[in-house]
Formats: C-alpha cells, structure tokens, sequence
C-alpha cells in the first residue's frame, strides 16, 4: 500500500512513500498466477510542442550576437526542463531502498554522444539557477570535456534527471532509457516543418516532439503530462528564461 | 592569403572537431555534415573557429554556404576580398 499520507514531505500527485511497516512495490500477476514484482516499472509520454516562437525567437537573438556568444537550441531546452522540473518535483531525484528521494537540486545530465560511439551524460549542475548564457557557455565545455575525456568525477555521478537531443541525428522522436536510480529522462527529437491546425485553420509549423520516461513508483502519467505541458509553456516564453 | 592557405586552415579548423576524420578523404564539394559526424554544437565551434583563424564572422544564415570545403573556401575568400 503507499499513500501521501500527513506529515508527509511528499509534493501532491507523487507515487508516495509506503505506509509504516508496509513494502511497496508494483506488481504482476506471472503466467502461473503468482504475483512477481515489476522492478522497473517505466512509463512513457509523448507530447508535440509547436517551436515556431521559439526557433524564430533563438535566431533573431543570434543574429544580434557575436559568433561566440551564439545559443543553441540545446541550451533552451536544458533550461525549460530545469524550470519545469520545480513544478513537478517527483521527476527529479532518485528511486533509493523502495523509497522515492527527491532532490532538491537540479542537476540535468545532457546526454553528449561520443565520436566513434559511445554515449556519456555528466550533468549541468543547478541548472535551474544558471542563466541561458552561462547554461550555453557550460553546455558547449561540458560537451568539450566529454569527447575528450575530461570530466569531473562529480559531473558523472550527480546528475539528478537526464535530457538526451538526438535532433542532430536527424530523427524525430527519442523513447529514452532512465539512468538508475534517476526517475525520470526525458528526450527532445528534431525540429520539423509540419501541417498544424489550430482554431480551424491549417497552417505550416515548426513542432518537436518531446518525450517523458519515467518510473511509475515515483510519480504518475498525470503528473508526468502536467511537467510535458509545463517545457511547452516555457519553451513559448524564450525571452523571460 | 592563398586559396591554398584558407583551405589548410580551414581543414586545421575541421581536425580540431572532428580528430577521429581522415580528411584527405574528403569531398570538397559535398556537405560536411554528410561525411562527417557533426552536431550543431560543432558547427559552432567550426564557426568560431572560422573567426578566430580567419577573421570571418559567419551568421547563422550563411552556414549552409560554409557547410562544404569548397563553399567555405569561396566564401571566406569572398569575405576577405571585401
């Protein structure tokens, strides 16, 4: 059984913690009717977020910007998902001992491909707090140190959430794999010119799909959404992050 | 500068981002982002390395013009022409 229960430092919508005395788990029922424990039960969201404003917005600032002081859209993203992650606090922590640990910093590990293969993702630390600037300047030597090899050992233990952007690769939607005992990652796809209808009317825009996976002993699809719907809002807002 | 200056500067340029590319191999009139493995994070530093070797400032608008050897060849000749 787990519930909110009072005096509970639990935010509303989280999964909960188990009543004293009582184990939690998620579980099944198996082919011969027993019942087995899901140790990893993962859900998954998709959302398509309308990035017209938004990639209009990014160049317009970079056209006003020397070459080295250019954003990436990485950057934008990083930010939207830390703001984001304050409203839905259950998606940024770890799954510890059959307990949800929330935490309070926000620690984004960006998930930086590696050349000849290989993946990496050391974390931008309380990226929540940093500007867009200093988020863009850490982004590109994070990026740096990580195909080279030249991490801190702190940048690969800490991170509390993790973003991967494959638009670069080129494709359109990224289901990703959550890092234990993170709780949650999420996957930004590219952006791609698109027919979209709003208020009747059919018109061309620049949308993105991003995704949520998340493990379901920590929060839920509701919340889940409410966090999708919360990076769409900021994303809208550029200017004011 | 030569012809020939600006494109080993600008193949320097590319070393530095992509070490792992043989790039005598590569072909000067297609895009590099087709023979090499480059995210838009390196296209930027391809950028600010164009400025701080070359001294040509390229907007984000004119990056499909630098996107292959022999683009970017011209167009930072033209650029120094000027």
């Amino acid at each position: 059984m787990v519930a909110n229960y009072a005096a509970m430092d639990v935010r509303p919508g989280s999964m909960g913690k188990p009543l004293p005395g009582i184990e939690a788990g998620i579980v099944r029922k198996n082919k011969v009717g027993e019942v087995e424990e899901i140790t990893k039960p993962d859900y998954y969201l998709s959302e398509t977020i309308d990035m017209s404003r938004t990639i209009k917005w990014l160049a317009e600032e970079n056209q006003k910007r020397p070459v080295e002081g250019r954003l990436l859209l990485g950057a934008l993203l990083v930010k939207a998902v830390a703001l984001a992650l304050r409203e839905v606090p259950e998606l940024n922590g770890f799954w510890k001992e059959g307990r949800a640990v929330p935490s309070k910093e926000i620690h984004v590990g960006m998930a930086v491909s590696l050349r000849g293969g290989g993946l990496i993702a050391p974390a931008l630390h309380d990226a929540d707090k940093q500007s867009l600037d200093e988020l863009m300047k850490n982004l590109r030597d994070l990026t740096q140190r990580a195909r080279t090899l030249r991490l801190r050992s702190s940048e690969l233990t800490d991170p509390t959430v993790t973003v991967t952007s494959l638009g670069d690769q080129g494709v359109e939607t990224v289901f990703g794999v959550i890092y234990p005992p993170q709780v949650a990652i999420v996957g930004f796809g590219k952006v791609v010119e698109r027919p979209w209808a709003v208020n009747g009317m059919l018109g061309a825009r620049q949308v993105m799909t991003a995704t949520l996976a998340a493990d379901h002993r920590a929060s839920d699809g509701h919340r889940g959404g409410l966090f999708l719907a919360a990076v769409d809002r900021l994303l809208q807002e550029s200017d004011k992050i | 500068m030569t012809k020939d200056e600006i494109k080993n500067t600008v193949l320097r340029i590319l070393g530095g981002i992509a070490p792992e590319a043989d790039l005598t191999q590569i072909n000067p009139k297609v895009g590099f982002r087709e023979q090499l493995d480059i995210d838009s994070m390196d296209l930027l530093n391809f950028a600010i390395g164009l400025k701080k070797e070359l001294g040509v400032e390229v907007p984000e608008a004119d990056y499909p013009k630098v996107a292959s050897l022999d683009g970017c060849v011209e167009y930072v000749m033209e650029k120094h022409a000027r």
